[in-house]
């Protein structure tokens, strides 16, 4: 479903990511671990299409990163760290919004939003502005827009960041959830949160991708991930 | 509908339904109306070249207020970056917002020919000059606007962005002052960036090609170099 080959990108004099080569097969969840400053987030923008590599290929679905951008960005549902929304709107507003962007027809805008409300448990909140959402409704709404076209794959990054021990049970049970379906690539510093809720492991350091394991078979994530940082 | 449509109607919503928007228009209006009261009163000719002039002034001082916040506000709230990993090009994001900004801008125009309304009905204007002085406003306005977008998509500061137009507007109103202490043949390139050197002909009555070529090649370069600022990353 997404394929990385040699994919590298400088900033400037600055490598922030350094020829990483990874294969994420359809319904997987992949998790990228790694300290701050390892290129989670800027291979993870990559992914979205909101950065292009300075070399080598990224394909989502088969279509390139660089010459189909359009394809492969409607085929990726993306959940920023920091839950960006539009405050000014309603949360129905939101979604249909972002639907329409994301290419939903306009006639399957409302059916499209109804779903996904429900499935993330936001029906109730649909004719809320989103400035006065809660954290925890926030984080939810941010991964519905994710989710509102049925993307082939979503990726979150740091998706548990600030939340609290409740509803960072409620975001792993649905990643965990979203697992068959939806290809999930999520970035992580938190071990524990890796380790429960991912198929494979992907730790980054310095840019460059140091190892990827499969869960099942990393009884120990602390140990080897000491072991290699 | 399209993704230009789409984008197009949130940004529309999100210029008219700002507090930005009332305070500038409040203002535009406001000194507009005074300006045209007192050269009505004092002068009692039926011209509005006088206003022309002071409009010239108050989109060079209030354009920057209507654009500055295009990209910058999407910038810090993080949002610009769930645009740009939709399926949609930069430049229709550009143009959305570019578009908004200027519908602001043309609301408050047309809201400004109430005074050619009123020549009309008090008095016989020669129409030619204020039909010119219109034309040079829209385009005016659509360089303005060009260049305050391009500015906002670079700073995710809104002040930072107000500051640098305004900056840009103001070198290039005086640019044909520098003409006086440089050489030939540089001074006739600094002569027609002149902002108000391409205006004042319209007001007047006078339509050149040059002159409106200048303000749609300055937009289609902000517009231009806008997209290539959202693309390069």
């Amino acid at each position: 479903m997404v394929e990385l080959r040699n994919v590298t990108k400088r900033y400037g004099a600055h490598l922030a990511v350094r020829d990483v080569t990874l294969s994420v097969a359809e319904g997987e969840v992949l998790g990228l671990l790694g300290p701050n400053g390892s290129g989670k987030t800027t291979l993870l923008r990559m992914l979205t299409g909101a950065h292009t590599p300075t070399s080598g290929q990224l394909t989502v679905a088969g279509f390139d990163s660089v010459r189909q951008p359009l394809e492969a960005r409607r085929r990726v549902g993306y959940v920023p760290e920091s839950h960006p929304l539009y405050d000014h709107m309603r949360v129905r507003e939101m979604l249909s919004f972002m639907a329409a962007l994301r290419g939903v027809e306009r006639g399957a805008i409302r059916g499209a939003v109804g779903e996904v409300a429900e499935s993330l448990s936001v029906d109730d909140v649909l004719e809320t502005p989103v400035r006065h959402l809660s954290r925890g409704y926030r984080q939810r709404v941010a991964i519905a827009q994710a989710l509102v076209h049925r993307p082939s794959v979503l990726v979150l990054d740091e998706p548990t960041n600030g939340l609290d021990p409740r509803q960072i049970i409620e975001t792993r049970n649905l990643i965990r959830g979203l697992a068959g379906r939806c290809t999930v690539i999520m970035s992580s510093h938190i071990l524990s949160e890796i380790a429960r809720t991912v198929d494979r492991v992907a730790i980054l350091l310095r840019g460059g991708l140091l190892t990827v394991r499969s869960m099942a078979e990393t009884p120990d994530l602390e140990a080897l991930f000491l072991s290699l940082a | 509908m399209s993704a230009l449509g789409v984008l197009l109607k949130k940004e529309l919503h999100a210029t008219f339904t700002s507090p930005v928007a009332w305070a500038v228009g409040g203002v535009f209006l406001l000194v507009a109306g005074y300006t045209f009261s007192l050269s009505l009163f004092m002068t009692k000719v039926a011209n509005l070249t006088y206003v022309f002039h002071q409009l010239y002034i108050l989109l060079v001082l209030l354009v920057p207020v209507i654009t500055m916040r295009s990209f910058a506000e999407e910038r810090k709230a993080g949002t610009l970056e769930l645009l740009l990993t939709a399926p949609v090009r930069e430049i229709s994001v550009v143009l959305a917002k570019y578009l908004s900004s200027l519908a602001l801008v043309l609301v408050l125009l047309v809201a400004s020919t109430s005074y050619a309304a009123v020549l009309a009905l008090h008095g016989d204007p020669d129409l030619g000059p204020i039909a010119g002085g219109y034309l040079a406003l829209l385009l005016l306005a659509s360089l303005l606007v060009g260049v305050g977008t391009l500015w906002s998509s670079i700073t995710e500061n809104q002040v930072v962005a107000a500051s640098a137009s305004l900056g840009t507007f103001l070198m290039l109103w005086f640019a044909d002052s520098v003409a006086y202490i440089l050489p030939e043949p540089i001074d006739l390139f600094f002569v027609n960036l002149s902002l108000l050197g391409h205006f004042a002909p319209f007001v007047s009555g006078s339509v050149f090609l040059s002159d409106a070529g200048y303000y749609l090649t300055g937009t289609l370069l902000a517009l231009f170099l806008t997209t290539r600022a959202l693309a390069d990353r």
